[in-house]
């Protein structure tokens, strides 16, 4: 009746990878799963093609029309304050914020895997320390810290209009600071996981024949914490989205490639809230709200496809 | 026994509920079906399960894990899981049927007439409140006695249980498994009930433990006249402990009936197993493999005798039709088509609910 | 509480104190500008004998380590963080203790306020799991999670303050009153503080509340749950005695390392209502690069978060008797 409970990293280990349609029919069958994915979908077509729908990115040159103008027909969003059509802007942010979560994603969790599954199966005096600086990072106010990062690289590297992947290399910034401030919690759970693999008869056997540790990693733990992986990455976007948002409010957007936090500070900059103009921050504003509650839930459904003790309590 | 029934419920300190028949057993469970609720159906854990529990008796409990023997014992007291219900028959406790009892009226049997000793007394004893509190609390709030009064019975019966005066202020991770165990029994008695279910209580201990937790229970038994359900998957702790046995296969019942008599000459196939699956008296669940195959689906359950697809007796009437209970003269019931009703063995006699119910009467 | 858990947490604290210390200075020597030119600030018509006596007191002509690390851990230690480039050259400290007050008063309410409502929520919320208030809470709750602070805060501008004209846009206080007396001026803040505090308030409670109700729905599958209920204790009974104080424990954790991560980017609300504190603070400093004061600002609030760490081990440990001994 009261089998010692497993932790719960170790739930995830049933082999959801190998049937990903099965998976993905998994997702779709919770309302959180599929609500997520849908809201998904719709941003990612608006990202992957803003100047089908709406033109080319307006600017201060290329702006048609009044001066910061409620909706209208023409502009069903309103303008801002050079006249450029808040429609177009926010759907063009709509790419860079996307873009920039994606690859603050994938480096945050790239650095938290590597550590978490070297930290785990290394053990020893480098995990203890390597764990250390992990909650290290997780009490600091990382935010202040990737403020303060975000400008001193900016100020070293000079920011000119070189661009890498189409984004700007301010923007890029950004992405690696954000990696560097919030890779630890990954590296948490990752690590908690690998612990776990290194016990099983499989690695054991792996390192009787005589296998380096190295391939035993990539080979035998890696694939074993891909689920965690993902659904912690899930989690991760949002946070990234959250941070980049919120970096770009406080000034750290680049005009020139304006992201959604990027039209909130202009839209608070520019006094919409005091002059009424809600039409200026409202439709940002609800596009950062649903992606990031879309990712939350997302990954809220993958926590419980990959933990199934917790099913039914949610 | 060193104590009538009568004398039993003679010492009881409380009144008998207001609805009490003076005359009805103490505790008759007629068919009771408990089932959970899942996505794809109701599992049916507990499916028609009939026993009868007198003043100052010891029945013990025993079957594989998930066949339905904790089920049974906490439908008594409802505290079944959320998906859980109790969907058909009745828990009579002095003539009171608790199952239509409404929640808030349930609570008031709770502890007080119907206490449970669990298992693995860490994860039962809540890790936050010293233990004195815990014994102290159902005194104070079910017996409404004063705060001091209720702290003077909690150390009196931590002393019961042998627990010494100067771990009263001890929190539940400061005492060894066995102490908690003790602990646990202190509690159960707190509120002085009719019927204490102990719920595996030794399971989770070593064997010198086990068997001084055994010891104390045994000597309660007998001091207090306590009426014990012992629910365990170790026969042998019930040979040593009870005086009768219901073995369940399923969500049924498959052998009840005198532990000396079932003991002896099992006559229900899964039984035999069960006994024969234990050589050694503390040999632990590692025997109980020896039985092939598995417990069936309680989901979809087979048609007719739950255990025929593992049993080496099978006969083609066992795939079709539901076993009936047969009554023996010695006390021992068998719902297995090896005794059929007709198939005279000394005036068996088919006992079915009613007919339970009438010879209680 | 035993004293070898106060001797662990004091000690660990003091190790990660050191550690932003450590990282403040590899921050400041990162920095663009020479290190003189940083410490002496935008104080105008510096002295030839300052630049010397700033470079013997930090020891810039010694090796980086360890000398000039222990130079610079001496000043912090006494608190000389060195000058703000704005304001005329003030001293970081004076700075960063003139916009401490209005942070201090706007995010402890906050974060007491959130707490409290948040905690009791997710509490009710995951007793009740299931039912209609459960699903309303849990959507909200994830919305509100899903909102940057300032966005929060423009809403409830937008709505309360510009669209209905209940609170004021802007400020700690009524520019250029003249109070009648202490309690007008205490009316007056709290007038203005309402919107910045009810936007950080909410933006907290939806977080703790997701926080709360999962650790209660955890503690309700606990054993000692069953067993409370065994005893034919009232629902309401096992919640207040049993459930709750044992789901507090992972809640007071949780919250307590959230917080650096709540804190810093909850000082965005600041720049919303323009609170003179350090989120003001902070965003002015850092369009002037005024590297200095921003070094200070992410010191007081590191140490600040570590301290309320601490608080919260402390916590934790009358809360629980296991780790007492």
């Amino acid at each position: 009746m009261t089998a010692p409970a497993l932790p719960v990293s170790d739930t995830s280990l049933r082999p959801v990878g190998r049937r990903r349609g099965a998976f993905l029919r998994e997702i779709l069958r919770r309302p959180n799963g599929a609500f997520g994915i849908g809201i998904l979908a719709v941003f990612t077509i608006l990202a992957i093609l803003p100047d089908v729908l709406v033109g080319p990115l307006q600017t201060a040159v290329t702006a048609t029309g009044p001066r910061l103008a409620p909706p209208s027909t023409e502009f069903p969003f309103g303008t801002d304050q050079l006249g450029r059509s808040i429609l177009n802007l926010t759907v063009h942010a709509t790419r860079i914020s996307m873009v920039i979560g994606l690859l603050a994603t994938f480096i945050t969790v790239a650095i938290g895997a590597v550590l978490g599954i070297v930290s785990g199966y290394v053990g020893g005096r480098f995990d203890a320390v390597l764990m250390r600086v992990a909650d290290f990072f997780l009490v600091l106010p990382t935010f202040v810290l990737a403020i303060i990062l975000t400008a001193i690289i900016r100020d070293a590297l000079g920011t000119g209009s070189r661009e890498l992947f189409g984004i700007r290399l301010s923007l890029l910034v950004i992405v690696v600071v954000i990696g560097i401030t919030s890779w630890s919690s990954a590296a948490r759970i990752i690590r908690a996981q690998t612990l776990s693999l290194k016990e099983r008869a499989f690695v054991d056997r792996a390192r009787v024949i005589g296998a380096s540790s190295g391939h035993i990693m990539r080979r035998h733990i890696l694939p074993n914490v891909v689920n965690l992986i993902v659904a912690n990455a899930v989690l991760t976007f949002a946070g990234a989205i959250l941070t980049e948002t919120t970096l770009s409010f406080v000034g750290l957007g680049d005009p020139f490639q304006p992201s959604w936090g990027q039209l909130l500070e202009a839209a608070r900059s520019t006094g919409a809230p005091g002059l009424g103009a809600w039409w200026y921050f409202v439709p940002a504003g609800t596009a950062v709200v649903l992606v990031v509650f879309a990712f939350t839930l997302l990954g809220n459904a993958l926590d419980d496809i990959l933990n199934p003790k917790l099913q039914g309590r949610r | 026994m060193t104590q009538t029934p009568d004398e039993i419920r003679g010492r009881r300190q409380w009144p008998l509920p207001k609805l009490a028949d003076p005359a009805a057993p103490l505790l008759e469970v007629r068919d009771l079906k408990t089932h959970f609720r899942l996505e794809r159906g109701w599992v049916r854990a507990v499916d028609g399960v009939s026993f009868s529990l007198a003043d100052g008796e010891a029945l013990g409990l025993a079957g594989e894990s998930g066949c339905g023997k904790t089920t049974t014992a906490l439908s008594l007291v409802r505290l079944l899981p959320s998906n859980g219900r109790i969907r058909g028959g009745s828990v009579e406790l002095f003539g009171i049927d608790l199952v239509p009892k409404s929640e808030r009226a349930m609570q008031r049997y709770r502890w007080r007439e119907i206490s449970i000793v669990f298992q693995g007394a860490m994860n039962a004893l809540n890790p936050v409140i010293r233990v004195a509190d815990q014994i102290a609390e159902p005194i104070r709030h079910r017996l409404g006695q004063s705060d001091t009064a209720a702290k003077r019975r909690a150390a009196e019966l931590l002393d019961l249980v042998g627990i010494p005066r100067k771990r009263l202020g001890a929190y539940p991770h400061e005492l060894s498994g066995g102490m908690r165990q003790r602990a646990m029994i202190a509690m159960a008695l707190a509120c002085d009930p009719a019927i204490v279910i102990g719920d595996e209580p030794t399971t989770a201990l070593d064997v010198m433990v086990q068997a001084q937790i055994l010891l104390l229970l045994e000597q309660l038994r007998r001091d207090l006249g306590l009426s014990l359900i012992l629910i365990t998957h170790d026969l042998s702790v019930i040979a040593e402990t009870c005086d009768r046995v219901l073995i369940m296969y399923a969500g049924k019942v498959a052998e009840e009936g005198p532990v000396e008599r079932v003991f002896r000459e099992p006559r229900h196939p899964y039984t035999r197993k069960l006994l024969g699956a234990f050589p050694n008296i503390h040999a632990d669940r590692r025997t109980l493999e020896v039985i092939p195959g598995q417990p069936p689906d309680l989901l979809d359950p087979p048609t007719g005798c739950r255990f025929a697809p593992r049993c080496p007796f099978v006969m083609p009437v066992c795939s079709e039709v539901d076993p009936p209970e047969v009554r023996f003269d010695d006390g021992v019931r068998v719902a297995c088509h090896l005794f059929p009703s007709s198939d005279e063995v000394s005036g068996a006699s088919p006992a079915t609910p009613t007919a339970a119910g009438e010879d209680a009467a | 509480m035993s004293l070898r858990y106060l001797a662990r947490r004091l000690a660990s604290a003091a190790i990660t104190i050191l550690l932003i210390v450590i990282l403040n200075f590899v921050l400041f020597r990162m920095m663009p500008g020479s290190p003189e030119r940083i410490l002496l600030g935008r104080i105008p018509n510096v002295s030839g004998e300052v630049v010397a006596a700033t470079r013997e007191r930090w020891g810039l002509d010694k090796p980086l380590f360890p000398d000039q690390f222990v130079a610079y851990l001496a000043a912090t230690a006494q608190g000389d963080l060195g000058f703000s480039y704005g304001a005329r050259g003030r001293p970081v400290t004076d700075v960063l203790l003139q916009k401490l007050g209005p942070t201090l008063l706007l995010f402890g309410l906050g974060e007491l306020i959130a707490i409290v409502l948040g905690l009791a929520l997710g509490a009710y919320s995951g007793w009740r799991r299931g039912g209609v208030l459960d699903h309303l809470g849990n959507g909200l709750s994830l919305i509100l999670y899903s909102t940057p602070y300032f966005l929060l805060g423009m809403a409830l501008l937008l709505i309360f303050a510009t669209g209905l004209g209940w609170f004021p846009t802007f400020g700690i206080d009524t520019v250029g009153r003249v109070y009648s007396g202490p309690l007008d001026q205490i009316a007056d803040i709290g007038f203005h503080l309402a919107l910045p505090l009810a936007t950080v308030a909410l933006g907290l409670v939806g977080q703790y509340s997701i926080l709360m109700r999962s650790s209660i729905v955890e503690t309700l599958s606990e054993d000692y749950i069953t067993t409370a209920r065994a005893k034919g204790l009232t629902e309401g009974r096992v919640l207040r005695t049993h459930a709750i104080p044992n789901a507090l424990l992972p809640a007071v954790t949780l919250i307590a390392i959230n917080l650096g991560y709540v804190v810093a980017g909850a000082i965005t609300v600041e720049v919303v209502f323009n609170w003179p504190g350090l989120g003001t603070l902070t965003v002015d400093a850092l369009s002037s690069r005024d590297f200095p004061v921003l070094q200070g600002v992410f010191l007081l609030l590191s140490v600040g978060v570590v301290l309320a760490n601490l608080v919260a081990d402390l916590t934790y440990g009358i809360l629980d008797p296991r780790v007492r001994t």
